[in-house]
C-alpha cells in the first residue's frame, strides 16, 4: 500500500514539466458573504475542475493558458468567464443566489458530470432548504430523521434519534458538529434531534468509501458545519412550532471580516402542562454560536459553541438532565495559494445527571474529551490533491458517581473508577487523476489508542472475567482475585493499527461511470448500550485490557448514471465485516458497573446489502425513491467448544436489521407561494424477540423467550404530507415569512414502537401490548426571515 | 426506559397502549421446580411445600401440574425429608422439616424418568422494622407508595427477595435487592400502587437469598414487562436457575430451589 502510494506520488511529479500556475480563491455567497462548500469550479476546455472545501477554500493549479470557468453551485447562478494564466492568481467568487428558478436540487450528488469521475462514492449530501421542505412529526425539522430517507440508512424505531447506516449500529457512526465529536445526538429520549437547522450551513453522511481522515468510527461519518453568520447585515430569523421556537441572529462584527452568529432553540410545549395541573417537565434548549474573523488574506479565525440540555421531571421522585457542550477554536492558515490548513482545538463533554428523590440519590456520569487536528491540504495540480494531518483525542470517562442526597438516604456514596485514554492518528489522502477516465482516492491512517493509568482495575484467574457454568449453561461473573492500580501517565494497554482506504471510478461514458471502494477503520469507544435505540444513560468505555477496539473491512461497488438533464440513477452494493463487536450475556446489567467486563463477550458482525437511489432533479416536481435490500447479523460464538456463547453462538439478526426499506419523498413546487412535499415509507418490522411459552413462579407467570431477535414487529410504513405556504408581499420587505402545515402519518397507521408481554395485575392472564408512538399527527409551524 | 417515553408520550398526548393479538411459536413443556422454602421466623418452619407445574403456551390461563414426581431434600446430615403430593395438585408437602442457617440442602426429583437436582443454602434475613406510607407518590402523583425499612449488616455482603401480596391484585409484587450501594445502612422495600385504598392489607415478606438466587431473580423479573422495562432493561432471554437434569442435560428446568428465612409485616392500609 504504502511503496503504490509513493509510486504514484512520483508518478505525478514525473508529469510535472510544463511551466504552470495556481489559481486560487474563496467563494461566498454575496448577500451574506457566507463561504460555501462544495462548489464545482469547473474548466469546460480541458475538462478538469475542482471543488470548495469545508472552509470555502479552492485552488487548482494548471499549464500556463487561457482558460474559460465555470463556477456552479445548486440554486445559486452559475459565473462563466474567462481566464488567461500566466501567473499564480487569487479569484475570489461571489455568487447571487437563483431566486427565480425552482429546481431546487434534492439530493446533491453526482449532480455534476465532475461528481460521476469523482471517485468519492457512497456518500449523501442533503440541502438544509430541502430537509427544511420534508415533512416532520410535530412540524419539528429534523437532520437525523431526514437522512433516514436516503438509501442505506434507518432508524431503529420512531421514539429513536439515532440512525443506522448500512447495518451498523448507532455508536458507530462518527457525528461532528464543525468538527467537534457529539457523543449523544438527541433530545427528549430521541424523539428530537440536537440539531438546530438554522444554524446548519452543509452536511454529508459517509456510508462507505470514507477517506482516511475521519476514524474512530466504523459504520459513517456525518460530517455537519455550522454557518458562519453573515458578514454583511444583520439578519435574524427564527420559527414557531408546535413543539419549540427557535430564534437565529447574525451579523457583521466588522463588516466582510467578522461575524457573529448566535442561535438558540426551546421547546415549551412544558410551560402549559401547570395549565392542566401536571407537575411533570420535560424541555430541552440549544444555544448555537460562532465568532468569525478573517485577520487577513491568509487567515481566518472561528470559535464556536454548542451547548444543549434536556430537562426531564416526573413529579418530585424523577429528575434527569443530560447534554452535550462544544468549545471549539479553529485556525485557517494559508501557507501558499497550494497549501491549506486547518488547526482545530476542541473541548467537547457529554453529562449526565438524574436524581431519583424516592431512594435519595444523584447519579452523575460522562466523557470528556480534548482533541487537536491538523488538517493540510496539498493541492499539487490539477490531477493530485493530497490531504494529511494528525488527531489526537485525551478522553476521560466518568462511569458513574453515586451520592446520597439527603442525611437520611439509605445510599452510601459510591464512585465507579473513572477512565483515561489518549487517541492518536496520522493520515494522509491522495485524490489523483490517473487518465481522463480513471480517478483514484487513496489514503492511508495510522491509528493508535493508549489506555492510560486507573485505579483499581480487576485482575482475575487466567485473565478471565467471566467464566461458564457448565452445569447450568450459562455465564457468570468471575470474582476479581486482586485490583491493580496505576499512575495516570502509565500505559496499561495499547493498540496500533493500519488503516488503508481506497475508492477509484472509471468513466464508462459521458453519462455514466462505476465506482468501487474499500477501507479498514478502526473503532476504540464502545457504547454499552441494552436497547437498540440509544439512551442518554448510555455509558460510552474504552478499549483496554478486557475489550478489543472494533476492526471494520467494508467494499463497496456502485454503478452512477445521469439518465439525462432530469434523472439520475445510483446502484450501489456492500459487503462489511467488524471484528470484536462486543455483545452482552443474557440478564448483563450495564448501569453502575464497574466491571463490565464480567457481563460481555466478544463477537463480530457483518452486514450487506444493495441500495438504489433514483433522482428526478429539475422541474416543479423534484424528489427520490430510495430502496434498500440488506441484512445485518452478529454471532458470539463460545471461546471454547464446550461453551454456548450468546443465542447458543449461531448468527442472529440485528435489532436494527431491516430486510426491505423503501422511501419514496417528493416535493412539487406550484407556484412561488405554494409547494407541497410527501414522504412515504415502507420497512420491514424491527427484529425482536417473543416469548415461547410461559411458566409459573413465585405466584406470577414467567414468560420464556426464543432466540434473540427471531421474531420481527409488523411491517411499518406510513405517509406523511406537508403543505409550504410563503406570502407575496405586493411591496417587497424586509420581513419574510413562510407557514409549514403538515399531517404525520396521514392513514393514522398504529405502527408498533414495541410489543411487550405482561401478566395483568387485576385478572393474572397474560397479554400483548402493543406501544404506538405517533398515530396521525397535523402540526403547523411558522417561520420567519428579517 | 419504556416507561419514561410512556410519561413523555402522555406529556405530548400522542401515543397509544392497546392490546393485540400475537401468534407466538410453542415451545415443548419443561419442568417448573417452584421449591421456596420459607422459614418464617418465630415458627418452626417445619412445614413445607414444593410445587411442581409444567411449562405451557403463552397465551394459556392456566399451566398444568406435574404430578407423580418423587420429591426429597437433603441436609448435610444425612437427613432426608420426603415429600408427598397432595392429591393431584402437584404440590408435594412434608412436615418434618429441619431449617438451619446457613445449612446446605440438596434437592431431588424424579420426575417422568429423568433425574433433577440442586443445592442451596438456607440464609437469613434482616427483619422489618416499620412501613412508611405515602399516598401521593409514583409517577402519576396519585399512587399508594409503602416503604418497609430494615437494617443491613454491615460485615456481609446481603442479598433481599421482598414479596408484596395485597387483596387488590391478582398477582403479588417482587422485587429484589442487593447491599452493593446500601452496605450496613437501614433501607427499604419499595411497593407502590395505584389502586390501594384505607383499610386493605398488604401482606410483606422479606427474604434472605443467596447472590445466585438475586441474579437469577433480577434477570427473570425483567422478563415481565410489569417488572422490567426501566433505564436498566436486559435482553429477553430463557432464564436458568440453580436445578440441573442430570438425566438429559437438554431438557433444563425451569425455576429455582430456594431456602429463606422470611420476616412478615401486616400492614393495613391507612
Amino acid at each position: 500500500m504504502k511503496n503504490l502510494f509513493w509510486l504514484l506520488f512520483l508518478i505525478s511529479f514525473s508529469l510535472n514539466a510544463q511551466e504552470k500556475f495556481t489559481i486560487s480563491g474563496t467563494i461566498t455567497d454575496e448577500e451574506s458573504n457566507e463561504t460555501l462548500i462544495g462548489v464545482n469550479i469547473i474548466f469546460p476546455d480541458i475538462k478538469t475542475g475542482t471543488i470548495t472545501n469545508e472552509y470555502g477554500f479552492y485552488s487548482i493549479t494548471l499549464p500556463v493558458g487561457v482558460y474559460d470557468i465555470k463556477i456552479s453551485y445548486l440554486s445559486f447562478l452559475t459565473i462563466e468567464q474567462s481566464v488567461q494564466l500566466n501567473e499564480n492568481k487569487t479569484l475570489n467568487f461571489k455568487l447571487q443566489e437563483n431566486i427565480e428558478s425552482l429546481d431546487e436540487i434534492v439530493v446533491k450528488v453526482d449532480i455534476e458530470e465532475l461528481n460521476i469521475k469523482n471517485p468519492q462514492m457512497s456518500v449523501n449530501a442533503l440541502s438544509i432548504s430541502t430537509i427544511k421542505q420534508m415533512p416532520v412529526v410535530l412540524g419539528e425539522v429534523d437532520v437525523i430523521k431526514s437522512i433516514t430517507l436516503l438509501p442505506g440508512v434507518t432508524n431503529a424505531g420512531e421514539n429513536s434519534s439515532g440512525f443506522n447506516v448500512r447495518g451498523g449500529a448507532v455508536d458507530q457512526n462518527l457525528i461532528l458538529l464543525d468538527e467537534a465529536t457529539i457523543f449523544n445526538s438527541s433530545h427528549l429520549f430521541g424523539l428530537f434531534s440536537v440539531f438546530n437547522p438554522d444554524a446548519i450551513k452543509d452536511i454529508k453522511l459517509y456510508k462507505g468509501g470514507i477517506p482516511a481522515k475521519y476514524g474512530g468510527r466504523v459504520s459513517s461519518v456525518l460530517d455537519i458545519y455550522q454557518k458562519e453568520g453573515n458578514s454583511n447585515s444583520f439578519k435574524m430569523n427564527g420559527g414557531l412550532g408546535l413543539i419549540s421556537s427557535r430564534l437565529l441572529a447574525e451579523g457583521p462584527i466588522k463588516k466582510e471580516r467578522g461575524s457573529f452568529l448566535f442561535g438558540g432553540r426551546s421547546s415549551y410545549a412544558h410551560l402549559f402542562l401547570p395549565i392542566f395541573d401536571i407537575d411533570n417537565v420535560a424541555y430541552f434548549y440549544d444555544l448555537n454560536t460562532k465568532l468569525s474573523y478573517r485577520l487577513n488574506e491568509r487567515n481566518n479565525i472561528y470559535l464556536s459553541g454548542y451547548f444543549g440540555r434536556d430537562v426531564f421531571e416526573i413529579g418530585d421522585t424523577f429528575e434527569n438532565t443530560y447534554g452535550n457542550s462544544v468549545l471549539n477554536f479553529r485556525w485557517n492558515h494559508l501557507f501558499s495559494s497550494k497549501l491549506f490548513s486547518n488547526l482545530s482545538l476542541i473541548y467537547s463533554d457529554y453529562d449526565y445527571d438524574l436524581k431519583l428523590n424516592f431512594v435519595e440519590f444523584d447519579w452523575t456520569s460522562g466523557i470528556r474529551n480534548f482533541n487537536i487536528k491538523y488538517d493540510l491540504k496539498y493541492y499539487l495540480n490539477d490531477k493530485l490533491k493530497l490531504e494529511f494531518g494528525l488527531n489526537s483525542i485525551y478522553y476521560k470517562f466518568n462511569p458513574g458517581d453515586i451520592k446520597p442526597t439527603t442525611e437520611s438516604s439509605g445510599i452510601n456514596p459510591s464512585k465507579l473508577t473513572d477512565k483515561y485514554a489518549f487517541e492518536n492518528a496520522l493520515y494522509c489522502d491522495a485524490e489523483h487523476k490517473l487518465s481522463d477516465n480513471l480517478s483514484v482516492y487513496y489514503g492511508i491512517r495510522f491509528s493508535s489508542f493508549f489506555r492510560l493509568g486507573q485505579d483499581e482495575l480487576n485482575v482475575y484467574e487466567n485473565d478471565n472475567p467471566i467464566i461458564f457454568n457448565d452445569d447450568l449453561q450459562i455465564y457468570q461473573k468471575a470474582e476479581p482475585i486482586d485490583t491493580e492500580s496505576f499512575k495516570r501517565s502509565e500505559v496499561i494497554k495499547d493498540f496500533f493499527n493500519i488503516e488503508p482506504r481506497l475508492s477509484l471510478a472509471y468513466q464508462l461514458n459521458e453519462t455514466s461511470s462505476i465506482k468501487a471502494s474499500y477501507n479498514r477503520i478502526s473503532q476504540y469507544l464502545h457504547l454499552l448500550s441494552n436497547t437498540s435505540s440509544p439512551t442518554p444513560l448510555d455509558v460510552w468505555a474504552p478499549s483496554g485490557k478486557y475489550i478489543k477496539p472494533q476492526l471494520l473491512d467494508q467494499i463497496a461497488l456502485g454503478y452512477f448514471k445521469n439518465i439525462n438533464e432530469t434523472y439520475a440513477l445510483e446502484f450501489e452494493g456492500f459487503y462489511k465485516t467488524i471484528k470484536n463487536r462486543i455483545d452482552y450475556v443474557d440478564g448483563a446489567d450495564l448501569i453502575a458497573n464497574n466491571a463490565i467486563e464480567q457481563v460481555i463477550l466478544n463477537g463480530k458482525a457483518r452486514a450487506y446489502g444493495l441500495e438504489f437511489l433514483l433522482r428526478k432533479n429539475e422541474g416543479a416536481f423534484q424528489g427520490w425513491i430510495a430502496y434498500t435490500l440488506s441484512k445485518s447479523e452478529q454471532q458470539t460464538a463460545g471461546r471454547t467448544p464446550l461453551e454456548t456463547g450468546i443465542n447458543n453462538g449461531q448468527w442472529y439478526n440485528t435489532a436494527y436489521d431491516k430486510t426491505h426499506d423503501l422511501s419514496v419523498t417528493g416535493i412539487y413546487n406550484l407556484n412561488n407561494k405554494w409547494s407541497f412535499s410527501y414522504n412515504f415509507l415502507l420497512q420491514t418490522g424491527q427484529p425482536t424477540t417473543y416469548p415461547n411459552t410461559q411458566y409459573e413462579y413465585s405466584g406470577i407467570s414467567i414468560p420464556s423467550f426464543d432466540l434473540r431477535n427471531a421474531n420481527r414487529l409488523p411491517l411499518y410504513h406510513r405517509l406523511d404530507i406537508s403543505a409550504n405556504y410563503t406570502p407575496i408581499p405586493k411591496k417587497e420587505r424586509r420581513w419574510k415569512n413562510n407557514w409549514v402545515f403538515g399531517i404525520y402519518n396521514i392513514y393514522n397507521r398504529k405502527n408498533a414502537a414495541s410489543i411487550t408481554f405482561r401478566e395483568n395485575r387485576t385478572t393474572a392472564n397474560n397479554e400483548a401490548i402493543r406501544l404506538s408512538i405517533f398515530g396521525i399527527v397535523p402540526a403547523v409551524s411558522y417561520n420567519f426571515i428579517f | 426506559m419504556n416507561k419514561i417515553i410512556y410519561v413523555l408520550l402522555i406529556i405530548f398526548c400522542f401515543s397509544c397502549e392497546d392490546q393485540i393479538d400475537v401468534e407466538l411459536n410453542n415451545a415443548a413443556p419443561r419442568l417448573v421446580i417452584d421449591a421456596s422454602i420459607n422459614w418464617v421466623k418465630g415458627t418452626t418452619g417445619n412445614q413445607q411445600r414444593i410445587k411442581l407445574s409444567l411449562s405451557a403456551p403463552y397465551f394459556d390461563t392456566n399451566v398444568p401440574p406435574a404430578n407423580n414426581a418423587i420429591v426429597e431434600i437433603t441436609d448435610s446430615s444425612n437427613n432426608v425429608f420426603i415429600f408427598t403430593e397432595n392429591n393431584d395438585t402437584g404440590i408435594y408437602q412434608n412436615s418434618t422439616f429441619i431449617p438451619i442457617i446457613d445449612e446446605i440442602y440438596t434437592l431431588n426429583i424424579i420426575y417422568d424418568g429423568e433425574v433433577y437436582t440442586a443445592n442451596e443454602t438456607l440464609m437469613s434475613v434482616s427483619p422489618i422494622e416499620y412501613v412508611e406510607q405515602i399516598n401521593d407518590g409514583g409517577f402519576s402523583g396519585e399512587e399508594t407508595e409503602l416503604k418497609a425499612f430494615y437494617t443491613d449488616p454491615e460485615e456481609e455482603e446481603n442479598y433481599y427477595f421482598f414479596e408484596f401480596a395485597s387483596n387488590v391484585n391478582a398477582i403479588p409484587s417482587l422485587e429484589v435487592y442487593e447491599d452493593r450501594f446500601t452496605n450496613g445502612n437501614q433501607v427499604f422495600g419499595f411497593y407502590t400502587d395505584e389502586n390501594l385504598e384505607a383499610g386493605d392489607v398488604v401482606v410483606i415478606r422479606n427474604h434472605g437469598v443467596s447472590k445466585q438466587f438475586y441474579e437469577f431473580m433480577f434477570i427473570l423479573l425483567q422478563q415481565n414487562s410489569e417488572g422490567g422495562g426501566g433505564p436498566f432493561e436486559t435482553q429477553p432471554a430463557t432464564v436458568r436457575g440453580n436445578c440441573i437434569n442430570t438425566t438429559n442435560s437438554d431438557n433444563f428446568p425451569f425455576g429455582y430451589f430456594r431456602l429463606s428465612e422470611v420476616d412478615e409485616f401486616v400492614y393495613t392500609i391507612e
